[in-house]
């Protein structure tokens, strides 16, 4: 049976429930009205307050049925009172900031810089090829003659000598290298075979500059020495090469002449602008030339003390400033080497 | 090398149009650098219809024929047997232009006048064809066939690699294509000359190493004149200007054979004999070029009873060349050593087709040949009264080169390929004589022709060349997995190019050249600098002493093309001479200038660079070196190269136990004002690179840090500008054991403070590892810190 004060404490409640449906606390339009609302019900005369205070005057059985009740109402309402006061902070937050903030000023200027392109190709290069097992391998600028050329059989007063223009120097029997191919030579004195090396490095030649030769240039080469290597290895590795360096596994091997090689080839890509179709960077042809490559001969592996019956070899090179041209569209090899800034500037990384 | 197809095809019946065929030159390894149509070299010749052919009333071998150009009825005089009437001929009128620049006038012939010239292919330099008058196609009367007849000939420029001097002539060319396009190769035209007649000259050779074999013929009774119509254009093709029938029957045989011939006019020549010897100091001769060469005692030469009469297989003598005078030639053709050859072409810079085959090896097989076919062939262009004498020889062909143990097993293996027996034996076969020595194991005689052949590989190299490299498969070994490994430079330089562009630097890449001008402007010495023999240009005489001068340059180029700043890095090699050694280190350097961001629209983030700047970057890029020492530039012992490019006084030298590391410093003033770059400060940074690779560079470690909050304290203090912060950071650190970290928060030298003073901001950070603390632990530090910067000579600032 209801006591007539757990009777009235019921109708205060449900008087209260019926005014929290009427007006949602967190209909109010700013934080100064929320904060009313609050007072109104949660403040020290707040409505709820007096709700929950009066029910210490209930019986403890009725305190132990309504408790729970206004307990609920109590937590529900805090819930909503916090959480229209969070969005009515954040709205103010965000208001103000967009009021200060020019989003339409650039960005700040990062001072990143950039490696050199030649620098990038040949990284890309040398990425992939050590990815084949090839190690790096290097030598000096200047040079003897055995290196630059006796070892890698090309005698003294041999026309073979005319296919590169030398440097010497004045005061010393000695050359700019004209290729990388002398560390070919350093490496195997220094090392047994098998070998598997890769060189890059700056070449040098007696050449008049213009827009396609330069005195100075970069080449990468590539030596790979052991039991059995054949012809078919050389394919097979350069195909994989030019794959991953052009996105383009279809090379063409020619019959060429190094002396330091034998047999010797020319090796084409397909046109990497037209697929072959013909257009003016491939001369119509379909074909890039861009490597060198071949056996290596054995006159070469008997000047460093190797039985060419017992082991063999291939070598290839690969010219970086003209594959760089073709890549990046550059006409005038001089511009590699004036390092204007606006130049420098265009080549970003993950150009190759 | 020009080849022209027409000539071409006087060895091999080739149906290819020039395209294939540098298709298929291009396969054989011979690349094709350009196509040249070659219209015809006649004007004024005419289609015209035979009417009538009767004898000549004066000559048995000659007819007459009444032709009809179409608007005149014309009697020509013609030596060929396969006219006959209603045939369309080619005519040329009288006014054409022949191939050899001849023009044609009405002649007597026999007493009977010749209203014009019926013509053979050969005659019109259409073909090699002289065996009749060319039968045209259907054609209009009258019509020019220069318009009609299409193209006389096309020529290609064939690239011929050096190890290969045997293609250096239509018939070696033609050898190689017969092989591989299986086609027969024709035989030389009979060349059979006349019975020997007149005295056969005298030759000796004293230089029997340089000269194995020497040939030479007197041909007497010549006429000089000019080359006939076929020979004419076959030269003209090639880009050769004929001279007259007998210097162009030997430029003839070279360009048909391959062999080198010269004519001596023998009437010049003081006899008796030539001989073949080395020159004598002090001899000169005047060369068919028109200028005089000093020969020396290695150039060999051919000389008459006086004195040198041409350079061996380089150029013969203008005094004893061929003229219309001449009546008698003395035609040498021989074998020279190649290089004796290249070394006398290059000694006297002359260079010639002769000694161009000379010096890369003639076929000594074709030296007889060749002179045969030549003598013939001038007797026959001669006139009547030419005889030629029997050869007169000295030396004999050089030994034939070593058989080559040849083995399918072998080719195969070196390959990577299966090529049947069959097919490698055929292959082979066709580079010499073959003599089986098992199964799939011969012994292979390469041909005189092939001295480039010496090993298995050469003959592996042509075996795939004939079946095409497009026939080896594409097919790797299984290697055993080796990982790669880099040089420590490669990581070294990897580590600077990365850090240094990360930092706002582009990577310059300067030529390795420099000249004197560049280095006195950059005040660096050039006595050390390693000097070029033959430079390329002025601008490049010398080898870079530092990498700096490049940079430099580079930084006035750019201020100069509108840049605001120039941030530069640079790795790569300067030289020194030592004594007969040239030294090469590898660098880097660097070069900083104007702000630190450029198009920044907040200023306070873009103040111009300057020392502490480069400072900074070299601390950076040598972080965790150990050892490392900074001296000023003024008190460092020793010097590097590029010191005077520094200012003495604000230039740090790096230095490690082993020696100088490099200098960072702001460029000399004198230098920056000959550089036009005075308008801002300009630092520089220079580091030797091979330093550091000796050095070694400890694998970081991990270093524990504290749990516990940190404390930290500004101490701003006032102290005489004098005083360096270094000795003033020593003193706030002292034995602090709680001090974590200390750091330089600011430096104020502007209004305010008394003369001669200059304000810092220390920020002092404590901890400790095992728990917080207390302020007054704190303070104390502070305290004692404040103690010793007062001793120090800095005290807080009010």
């Amino acid at each position: 049976m209801a006591t007539p004060k757990r009777s009235s404490w019921e109708r205060a409640c449900e008087e209260l429930e019926a005014r929290l449906s009427r007006e949602d606390p967190a209909q109010a339009a700013d934080l100064a009205a929320l904060d009313r609302v609050r007072v109104g019900l949660l403040g020290r005369k707040g409505a709820l307050t007096e709700l929950l205070k009066a029910l210490k005057d209930l019986s403890l059985e009725d305190r132990r049925a309504l408790g729970p009740r206004a307990q609920g109402l109590k937590t529900l309402l805090e819930g909503k009172i916090a959480e229209r006061q969070n969005a009515l902070e954040r709205t103010a937050d965000e208001r103000k900031l967009s009021a200060e903030l020019d989003l339409t000023l650039p960005g700040l200027p990062q001072p990143r810089g950039r490696r050199h392109p030649l620098t990038q190709i040949l990284d890309e290069m040398t990425r992939i090829l050590s990815l084949m097992g090839f190690s790096w391998a290097e030598g000096p600028h200047v040079e003897d003659d055995r290196h630059n050329f006796s070892a890698l059989n090309i005698p003294e007063h041999h026309p073979a000598r005319d296919l590169h223009d030398t440097l010497y120097l004045a005061d010393a029997p000695l050359l700019l290298r004209t290729h990388t191919s002398p560390v070919q030579i350093r490496s195997m004195e220094a090392r047994r075979p098998p070998l598997r090396i890769m060189c890059p490095g700056r070449v040098f030649r007696h050449e008049a500059v213009d827009a396609t030769h330069s005195a100075v240039f970069h080449q990468l080469e590539g030596l790979y020495v052991e039991r059995g290597v054949t012809f078919a290895d050389l394919k097979a590795t350069l195909a994989a090469f030019m794959e991953q360096l052009l996105g383009s596994s279809e090379i063409r091997l020619r019959p060429s002449f190094f002396p330091f090689t034998e047999p010797s080839a020319e090796v084409d890509v397909r046109c990497l602008f037209c697929s072959g179709r013909g257009c003016p960077v491939c001369k119509q042809s379909g074909w890039l030339e861009l490597l060198g490559a071949g056996l290596v001969h054995p006159n070469v592996l008997k000047a460093v003390d190797i039985d060419p019956e017992r082991w063999s070899g291939f070598a290839f090179g690969i010219g970086v400033e003209r594959l760089a041209m073709l890549k990046l569209g550059v006409k005038d090899i001089r511009q590699f080497y004036e390092n204007d800034v606006r130049f420098l500037r265009q080549f970003d990384e993950n150009i190759a | 090398m020009k080849i022209s197809l027409n000539w071409l095809k006087d060895w091999l019946p080739l149906e290819l149009d020039a395209r294939e065929l540098s298709g298929r030159l291009t396969s054989l390894g011979f690349e094709v650098s350009s196509l040249e149509k070659r219209g015809p070299a006649f004007r004024g010749v005419v289609a015209a219809k035979i009417l009538e052919v009767s004898k000549h009333p004066n000559a048995d071998r000659l007819r007459l024929c009444l032709v009809d150009d179409g608007t005149s009825r014309l009697t020509v005089v013609c030596g060929a047997a396969n006219v006959a009437a209603g045939q369309l001929v080619p005519l040329a009128r009288v006014g054409a232009t022949l191939p050899g620049g001849r023009t044609l006038s009405a002649a007597k012939i026999r007493g009977v006048e010749s209203q014009g010239m019926l013509c053979s292919a050969a005659e019109l330099g259409l073909s090699g064809d002289h065996s009749g008058i060319l039968q045209l196609p259907p054609t209009p009367l009258g019509g020019e066939l220069a318009e009609t007849l299409g193209p006389a000939d096309e020529v290609l420029d064939v690239e011929v690699t050096p190890n290969r001097p045997d293609c250096l002539s239509h018939r070696g060319l033609a050898r190689e294509l017969a092989a591989f396009l299986k086609l027969p190769l024709k035989q030389a035209p009979a060349s059979t000359p006349p019975a020997p007649a007149g005295q056969c000259p005298q030759v000796s050779i004293e230089a029997a190493k340089a000269c194995p074999l020497y040939c030479a013929r007197l041909i007497s009774g010549v006429t000089v004149g000019p080359s006939p119509a076929w020979l004419a254009a076959k030269l003209e093709a090639v880009g050769l200007r004929p001279i007259n029938n007998v210097v162009d029957v030997t430029n003839y045989v070279l360009l048909d054979l391959g062999q080198p011939l010269h004519a001596f006019d023998a009437a010049r020549l003081a006899g008796p004999g030539l001989r073949v010897r080395f020159a004598r100091a002090g001899e000169s001769l005047a060369a068919l070029d028109g200028k005089p060469y000093a020969l020396s005692a290695e150039i060999l030469v051919i000389a008459d009873s006086a004195r040198p009469v041409a350079i061996a297989g380089v150029m013969g003598g203008l005094e004893t060349g061929v003229t219309e005078k001449t009546t008698s030639v003395i035609l040498e053709s021989a074998c020279f050593a190649p290089p004796d050859i290249r070394r006398a072409s290059r000694r006297l810079r002359l260079r010639s087709d002769s000694s161009y085959r000379f010096e890369r090896g003639v076929d000594p097989e074709a030296v007889l040949e060749a002179s045969e076919r030549a003598a013939a062939l001038i007797a026959r262009l001669g006139g009547k009264g030419s005889s030629v004498s029997a050869p007169g020889i000295a030396g004999a062909p050089p030994p034939a080169a070593k058989p080559i143990q040849a083995s399918a097993e072998r080719i195969n293996g070196l390959l990577g390929s299966s090529f049947p027996e069959p097919q490698i034996e055929a292959c082979l076969r066709g580079l010499g004589r073959l003599h089986p020595e098992g199964p799939g194991r011969w012994l292979l005689a390469p041909r005189s022709y092939r001295r480039d052949l010496e090993s298995a590989a050469d003959l592996a190299e042509e075996v795939a060349r004939l079946a095409g490299y497009d026939s080896i498969p594409s097919q790797a070994a299984p290697v055993p997995p080796r990982a790669a490994k880099a040089t420590p430079y490669e990581s070294l330089a990897r580590r600077c190019r990365s850090r240094l562009s990360a930092a706002g630097l582009l990577e310059a890449c300067n030529y390795d050249f420099v000249c004197e001008k560049t280095l006195r402007l950059c005040g660096l010495s050039s006595a050390e600098a390693p000097r070029l023999a033959n430079p390329v240009s002025d601008e490049w005489t010398l080898l870079r002493p530092s990498l700096l001068p490049g940079l430099l340059q580079n930084a006035a180029g750019n201020l100069k093309h509108g840049a605001a700043a120039v941030k530069l890095f640079e790795l790569g090699a300067q030289y020194a001479r030592r004594g007969q050694a040239i030294e090469e280190r590898r660098h880097l350097a660097g070069l900083l200038l104007g702000p630190l961001r450029e198009r920044c629209w907040k200023p306070e983030l873009a103040p111009d660079l300057g020392f502490h700047d480069a400072k900074g970057l070299a601390q950076d890029l040598l972080s965790g070196l150990p050892a490392l020492k900074w001296t000023p530039l003024r008190q460092a012992s020793g010097a590097t190269a590029a010191d005077p490019l520094f200012h003495p006084a604000a230039a740090l030298r790096l230095e490690l136990p082993e020696g100088a590391l490099g200098t960072v410093g702001l460029l000399h003033p004198t230098i920056s004002r000959a550089w036009g770059l005075e308008r801002q400060p300009v630092a520089l940074l220079d580091l030797d690179l091979e330093r550091l690779l000796v050095s070694s560079w400890p694998q970081a470690r991990f270093a524990p840090y504290s749990q516990f909050p940190a404390s930290w304290r500004d101490l701003s203090l006032l102290a005489d500008k004098t005083l360096p912060y270094a000795e003033l950071e020593a003193a706030a650190r002292g034995d602090a054991q709680t001090l974590r970290r200390l750091d330089l928060v600011d430096v104020y030298a502007g209004k305010g403070l008394p003369a001669g003073k200059r304000g810092l901001t220390l920020r002092l950070t404590f901890g400790r590892m095992d728990r917080t603390l207390t302020d007054a632990e704190v303070d104390s530090e502070i305290a004692r810190a404040l103690e010793r910067l007062k001793a120090a000579g800095a005290e807080l600032r009010r």
